[in-house]
This record gives C-alpha cells, sequence and structure tokens, in this order.
C-alpha cells in the first residue's frame, strides 16, 4: 500500500458522521403541540441537517408523524391543533405571522403513505405544481418533467406514454410518480411519511435507492415503522416515546451503540 | 449489562437463537479450557497419551467454530439484530476464531512432551525453560478462565488484570529464551530436538495470552460497544481498570 492510499484509508475511518460538522437545515427549540387537551409533543430540541436522510422511528402514537407534519404546517389543518416553541428553516421562522404557508410547502414537500396520484395523465400529475405557480412555458414544463421523472427514477418506464393516466401504473410506480410530483417544484426538504408502508418488498428498495440518490439536491425526513429501513436509509435517527425526543444521533451509532435503555429496548424487540 | 437482557425480547425464538449462541460459545471455551488443562499435565508428566488426546479434541474445537458462525449467520439473516444484540454476534464471531486459534497453539505446545522422551535422564525440572513454560501455561489458564467467567456474567471486572497477566507471560518467554541460549552448547541430538520444540511451545503459549487479551477486546465490545483493539497495553490496561471498578 502506496504512502498516499494508507493516508486515503485513515481519512475515511476519520469520516464519522455528527451532527456538528453538517449545515443546518431546520432548527427546532423547545418545541410542543398539543391536541386540545393532550400533549402530543413534549419539548422537542433538535437539529435536521441539510442533504440527509434523517429518519424518525417509535411505536404507533410517539408522535413522530406529528411531528413530520409540523415542518411544512399541515398540523395547521387540524383546529384543535396548538403548537408553541420555534422552527427555523434556514434561519427563518417557519411559524411566523407573515410567514405564507403556500409557499412553505412549496419548499417543503411532501409525500404520504399511500400513493395518491390525481386521476390525469402522468405528464399532468408532474407538473401540476408548475402549473399552479404559473408556469406555462411547454418547453420549461418539458424540461421539469423529464427531470424529475429522472430524478424518481420512472422516466425510463414512462417516457413512451407520458399522456397515459397515472392510476393505471403500479403501487410502486405511483409513488415514485408522487416522489417526481413533489419534486418537480424543487424544495428545499422533502417529507416522507411511511412512503413505503404500501409496497412489496422490490418497490421498496427502488425507493430507498431513491431516496439516496434525492438527498444530494434535498434534505430528506423519513418517519417509517420499519427499523430496518430507517437503519438502511438514514444518516441520522430520532427514536422517539409518547410525544419525546429519546435518543437522536448519526444512524451508525444509534443501531450498533444505543445509549438510552429505552431507545435499546425498541430496537431490539425487547419489552420496555 | 445482564444475561437476562437478552432473553427478554418479544419473540421467544429470538431469545432462544441467542440463549443458544451465548451456550455455543462458553461450550467451545469450555473445551479448550479442558485442552490446556490436559496439556500441563500432559507437560508436567510426560503423558503422550493425554498429548494425543488434546490433539483429538481440537478436531471438536474447530467443529465448534463452525456451528458457532452459523448461528451467528442464521441470526443475522433472520432476526437482523441491533445494538447489544448486533454486538453479540459480532463479538460471538470474534471469540469463536480466537478460541479455535488457541486450540491449535495448544496442541503446537503440546509436542514439548513427546519430545522429553528424548532428554530422559535429565529431570524435567532442571531442562531449560522447563519451569517458565509450565508457569506459562498455568497464567494462560487462569487468564482463559477470567475471560470465559467475563463472558458468561457480562462483568469486566474479571478481565480487569488480563493485561498485566499477558505482560508477565512475555517476561517469562524473555527470561526462558535466555535460560535457552545459555544451554546450547550441548552435544546432545535429542536436546537439540528439545530445545528447539520448547522454543516453539514457548512462543505458542505466549500467542495463546495475546488471543485471550482479544477475547477480552471482543467482551468490552459487547458489553460497552467500544472497540479498543490495537490500543498499546498501557492504554489497554488503563481502560479495562476505569471501567471494572
Amino acid at each position: 500500500m502506496t504512502e498516499q492510499n494508507v493516508a486515503i484509508s485513515l481519512d475515511r475511518e476519520d469520516r464519522e458522521m455528527s451532527l456538528d460538522n453538517e449545515k443546518i437545515a431546520i432548527d427546532v427549540q423547545d418545541w410542543n403541540l398539543w391536541y386540545g387537551e393532550k400533549q402530543g409533543l413534549k419539548n422537542i430540541n433538535m437539529v435536521i441537517p441539510e442533504n440527509r436522510v434523517t429518519a424518525f422511528i417509535g411505536p404507533s402514537g410517539c408522535g413522530k408523524s406529528t411531528l413530520l407534519r409540523c415542518f411544512n404546517r399541515m398540523n395547521d389543518l387540524i383546529d384543535i391543533v396548538r403548537v408553541e416553541g420555534t422552527m427555523n428553516l434556514h434561519g427563518e421562522d417557519m411559524y411566523a405571522k407573515n410567514m405564507d404557508v403556500a409557499a412553505l410547502r412549496r419548499r417543503v414537500g411532501m409525500v404520504f403513505q399511500k400513493p395518491n396520484p390525481f386521476p390525469k395523465s402522468i405528464y399532468e400529475n408532474v407538473c401540476y405544481g408548475l402549473r399552479i405557480l404559473g408556469i406555462t412555458d411547454k418547453s420549461i414544463l418539458d424540461e421539469t418533467v423529464e427531470w424529475a421523472l429522472k430524478g424518481a427514477g420512472l422516466w425510463e418506464e414512462v417516457k413512451e406514454r407520458l399522456d397515459d393516466n397515472a392510476l393505471g401504473l403500479s403501487g410502486g410506480q405511483q409513488q415514485r410518480l408522487c416522489i417526481a410530483r413533489a419534486i418537480a417544484i424543487k424544495p428545499d426538504v422533502l417529507l416522507l411519511d411511511e412512503p413505503t408502508s404500501a409496497l412489496d418488498p422490490i418497490s421498496t428498495l427502488a425507493i430507498e435507492e431513491l431516496i439516496f440518490e434525492l438527498k444530494k439536491d434535498f434534505t430528506i425526513l423519513i418517519v417509517t415503522h420499519n427499523m430496518q429501513q430507517a437503519a438502511r436509509v438514514s444518516d441520522y435517527t430520532a427514536f422517539m416515546y409518547m410525544g419525546d425526543l429519546i435518543e437522536y444521533t448519526d444512524t451508525d451509532s444509534l443501531f450498533t451503540n444505543p445509549q438510552v435503555k429505552r431507545t435499546e429496548d425498541y430496537i431490539t424487540g425487547r419489552y420496555g | 449489562m445482564e444475561r437476562t437482557e437478552f432473553k427478554s425480547h418479544i419473540s421467544e425464538k429470538y431469545n432462544q437463537n441467542l440463549e443458544d449462541l451465548f451456550n455455543q460459545v462458553l461450550e467451545m471455551g469450555g473445551l479448550v479450557e479442558e485442552q490446556l488443562q490436559n496439556a500441563l499435565e500432559a507437560i508436567k508428566c510426560e503423558n503422550k497419551v493425554l498429548a494425543k488426546e488434546i490433539k483429538q479434541v481440537d478436531k471438536l474445537v474447530n467443529k465448534e467454530e463452525m456451528e458457532i458462525d452459523r448461528l451467528c449467520a442464521r441470526v443475522l439473516a433472520r432476526q437482523q439484530p441491533a445494538a447489544s444484540d448486533l454486538r453479540l454476534i459480532v463479538s460471538a464471531i470474534r471469540i469463536a476464531v480466537d478460541l479455535e486459534r488457541i486450540g491449535d497453539e495448544v496442541v503446537n505446545t503440546v509436542k514439548l512432551a513427546v519430545k522429553m522422551s528424548k532428554v530422559h535422564d535429565i529431570p524435567c525440572e532442571t531442562l531449560p525453560g522447563f519451569k517458565s513454560l509450565i508457569e506459562m501455561i498455568s497464567i494462560d489458564l487462569s487468564m482463559l478462565n477470567s475471560v470465559l467467567t467475563s463472558f458468561a456474567q457480562l462483568d469486566l471486572a474479571e478481565v480487569a488484570d488480563i493485561v498485566d497477566d499477558e505482560d508477565r507471560t512475555i517476561e517469562i518467554k524473555d527470561a526462558a529464551l535466555l535460560e535457552i541460549q545459555n544451554s546450547l552448547n550441548s552435544n546432545d541430538d535429542g536436546m537439540a530436538e528439545y530445545i528447539m520444540q520448547m522454543i516453539y511451545s514457548i512462543r505458542a503459549s505466549e500467542r495463546i495470552a495475546a488471543h485471550i487479551v482479544n477475547i477480552a477486546e471482543s467482551i468490552v465490545y459487547l458489553i460497552k460497544g467500544n472497540d479498543v483493539r490495537h490500543m498499546n497495553s498501557k492504554k489497554l490496561a488503563g481502560f479495562l481498570n476505569s471501567i471494572s471498578e
């Protein structure tokens, strides 16, 4: 082994993930949420790193989806929800009174558990957001549809039938179409709420591979019930329990040497 | 960390898999310990029959290593272990490799029992290196007992002095080789053969101590999650003392 190779291999060992070395996309401070009288999120403090995949795991009802929905203010749509604390996207207060929520949601896209394409053509599904933004130039629309479908790993499968109805696609293809629709408007952040729970294992792997590719361009947050999926796709993992953020660290550490017993019990399937 | 933690999964089958793995490692460790104990007796008493038996037992030790690998591969494929469960699998694979190598080194050490008959007219205790070898194997035996107890009880206090013990075997080896060097003016062929084997046996006993320290490092990884391999011995001794307090 040459001296240079030794230096390279040692450098690799040093390149461990740490939130301290990351650029921050979202900063959450003292975040609380109530559904009426019931507190759903309790004093959450965390930073979400840019161009990384951050996974949220925990048992049903732990608050992971609730927290995810806070990142694009989806909880605003529920009357009984009240929030406290601060949440900044690239330093900008996401909950400021003058914040344009529609504009915020353009910057923070979301893909849901069940694929939900519109009953329109594949092409129209992808350029739907662009049309709402008032873009009518055919060449820009064509270019963006191709870019988004390529980004979502779907282009080769649908390029000959862009005018076909999207509902004719398989479940896995529909979910990738929803991802293409979400990225077409080039958001900063992509929220994925259990994006593969309705898909077969092969389609699941295709989406996981896609997540790995997409993080080059987007900051990705994923909620999943599948711990192995969190271990496979994420750079950082947050474990939540009954509204509390119990442990949040790089995925390697969380899955090999968690520091909190409750995390250990959950990820190893023990009685907690 | 408690052994019971590995029995508290919701899946009973998973509990059983990990319990089987624990027992398999301890069974293999017990076999190697018995080999080492017998080697000590065989060399002390020049017992060639016992020396042959040790070679037979080594085949069993090899099988145990393969069985542990098979169990680990099964748990990895079927249960996707994480955290301390994953560390148990990684440690078990490493410990099995070290135990298997200790078994090989015991076989190398005990060859001396056969060569000793070639210098029959000299009392064992006065043969160069003999007392040192006996002392080294005794220390190896005590070290092996400590790491197996540490693994069985998941208690690092048992291995707190393991590095000092290894250092002691190195000191004895150095003194023994010097003693042997000073006795090299003999023209007796039988003595020359004995001395050659004695050097191999001393070297093998030293390797046994090194493998036992490796096992202790695997147990640290299992219990604490720290990778302490390739630490210099002073640092490792300090680390073991600090965490076992």
